[in-house]
């Protein structure tokens, strides 16, 4: 089943052709990843799904509903969450107080015991309780992406997008993030991911869909991807 | 010894208000980003509004509960009607600032007019509990005591609030991050409209509070926007804990002035500030 599709999602930044009518569909349970170079349109097209920016013109339903035109805490409570590529933490509360937010208000009528349950649930999912009472500015990069994916998560998400959460992390910590994500996945949340690590990207992705100059120009499995004589082009020049 | 105790317990009223005053400045422009010149005139309607109730025989206590909703109302739609097109129709959020700022001015012209058609410019009073007691040597009228309490009263709920509430909880949230804010299913929008009117009220309870224990005027609203903006910068922009401790040393400052030469106590404020930006250019609080 498609959990999210869109046709002709298009935005323009003045003469700028940010996205350019592109068409997708993601697959209820699968991780989709999104590359392309920097510039691609990447992050804009995250924006255009969350709300962020309203689109120029195109249409996405997710899980049946149009939420295209929506704003971005309807679409959160329609079940969407994400992350952002610089961390957009709240630096003035503790890890806890952070996640707590998300659980607070991702869904309409939640208690607030009910709130702190799913607070230590997710902090405990994530591996975060250790840091649970410091301040955002006082962990470690690692902890602040892992914080970013907590409070999406505690806003208990059908669908996720995940935003070069793996950008600045040593070896080890990229094969966590990437454990992490998988374990998302096996939880039932399905995940569209932004990822300049190539060898998380072709090792966990179900499918890849590749944006150049803001236009869709390749999809498919990492195999295919890999291969693919457009996809090399962009990325390591004509030959 | 007595004069020392007089200047406290003045200190600490003017204090009061003046926190009372910054914190709703502050909240205004620290979510709504809105830097409301204006500020000071919903101090004076609220002050004219109360000497009115009280000529209709209403107790001045029973006007500071009914000038709540109504300030709340009038910050609350201004924000959803203008202020929301404003928005719309500025490019950026540097542009929706630096417009916000003069709709605000306009305002202000709007408001201290109308005010002075209806009102006139002449001072005006009331008498409530002006009796006065003796604490401990020094002679304080009650109103001014009661009024002290109120402010402190509202401060620490409003404080509580913030803390400990959802809505508060939100309100923070968006100050620190709005975008998160909305993508973790905040409605950004009302929060900011929300936010307005507390504002608004903070200034409202402020303006009743004034008028307990001293004449009011059509033209006294300008004055309490420059402290309150003094305040702000002093306790570092947008921080709430800041305003309040930020306007009980102006207010220490104002009355320690106010008894020495009065009319050099403004100079006071500007010298505080000149210093404090030139050591702690982010405000005493601020980030």
């Amino acid at each position: 089943m498609k959990i999210l599709e869109g046709k002709g999602v298009s935005k323009s930044f003045g003469g700028l052709k940010a996205v350019s009518d592109v068409e997708f569909y993601v697959e209820e349970g699968e991780i989709l990843g999104l590359i392309g170079p920097n510039g691609a349109g990447k992050t804009t097209f995250f924006n255009l799904l969350s709300g962020a920016l309203p689109m120029d013109s195109g249409t996405v339903l997710f899980g049946g509903q149009k939420i295209s035109g929506l704003k971005p805490n309807q679409i959160c409570r329609a079940g969407m969450g994400r992350t952002f590529q610089a961390a957009k933490n709240f630096p003035g509360m503790a890890v806890y107080g952070n996640v707590m937010m998300g659980a607070l208000f991702g869904k309409p009528g939640r208690s607030a015991s009910e709130a702190e349950q799913i607070t230590d649930e997710v902090l405990d999912f994530v591996g975060l309780t250790e840091y649970k009472d410091k301040m955002v500015t006082d962990i470690p990069l690692s902890a602040q992406k892992q914080l970013e994916v907590a409070r999406a998560l505690a806003t208990r998400p059908k669908l996720l997008l995940l935003d070069e959460v793996m950008a600045g992390l040593n070896p080890t910590e990229v094969e966590d993030a990437m454990k992490l994500i998988l374990r998302i996945r096996d939880s039932g949340i399905t995940v569209i991911m932004i990822e300049h690590v190539m060898r998380a990207i072709m090792t966990i992705c179900d499918r890849i869909l590749v944006l150049h100059h803001g236009a869709k120009i390749a999809e498919g499995t990492p195999q295919e991807i890999s291969t693919s004589k457009t996809v090399i082009e962009i990325y390591l020049g004509e030959s | 010894m007595i004069t020392v105790l007089n200047i406290i317990i003045t200190g600490l009223i003017m204090g009061g208000i003046y926190a009372l005053i910054s914190m709703g400045l502050s909240l205004q422009y620290g979510v709504a980003k809105i830097l409301n010149v204006s500020h000071g005139e919903f101090i004076m309607i609220a002050a004219m509004l109360t000497w009115v109730f009280v000529g209709l025989g209403i107790h001045p206590l029973l006007a500071l509960v009914l000038c709540c909703p109504f300030t709340f109302c009038v910050g609350f739609l201004l924000h959803i009607t203008i202020f929301r097109w404003l928005n719309i129709n500025s490019g950026t959020a540097a542009a929706y600032e630096s417009n916000a700022m003069l709709l605000c001015f306009g305002l202000y012209f709007i408001f201290s007019n109308i005010a002075m058609q209806i009102w006139g410019s002449n001072p005006v009073g009331f008498q409530f509990m002006e009796k006065s007691v003796n604490l401990g040597g020094a002679i304080i009228a009650v109103n001014k005591i009661i009024v002290l309490i109120i402010a402190l009263a509202v401060s620490i709920l409003f404080y509580l609030f913030l803390s400990h509430s959802r809505l508060g909880k939100s309100i923070r949230a968006a100050s620190q991050d709005p975008v998160a804010a909305g993508m973790l299913g905040m409605n950004i929008k009302k929060i900011m409209a929300i936010c307005f009117g507390i504002g608004a009220v903070l200034a409202g309870i402020a303006g009743t509070l004034i008028s307990m224990y001293s004449q009011v005027n059509t033209g006294m609203g300008m004055g309490y926007t420059m402290i309150a903006l003094i305040v702000v910068v002093l306790g570092g922009m947008g921080s709430i804990p800041g305003s309040m401790i930020g306007g009980m040393i102006l207010g220490f400052v104002g009355s320690i002035f106010g008894y020495i030469e009065p009319s050099l106590s403004m100079v006071a404020y500007y010298l505080i500030i000149l210093v404090l930006l030139l050591v702690k250019p982010k405000g005493l609080m601020g980030r």
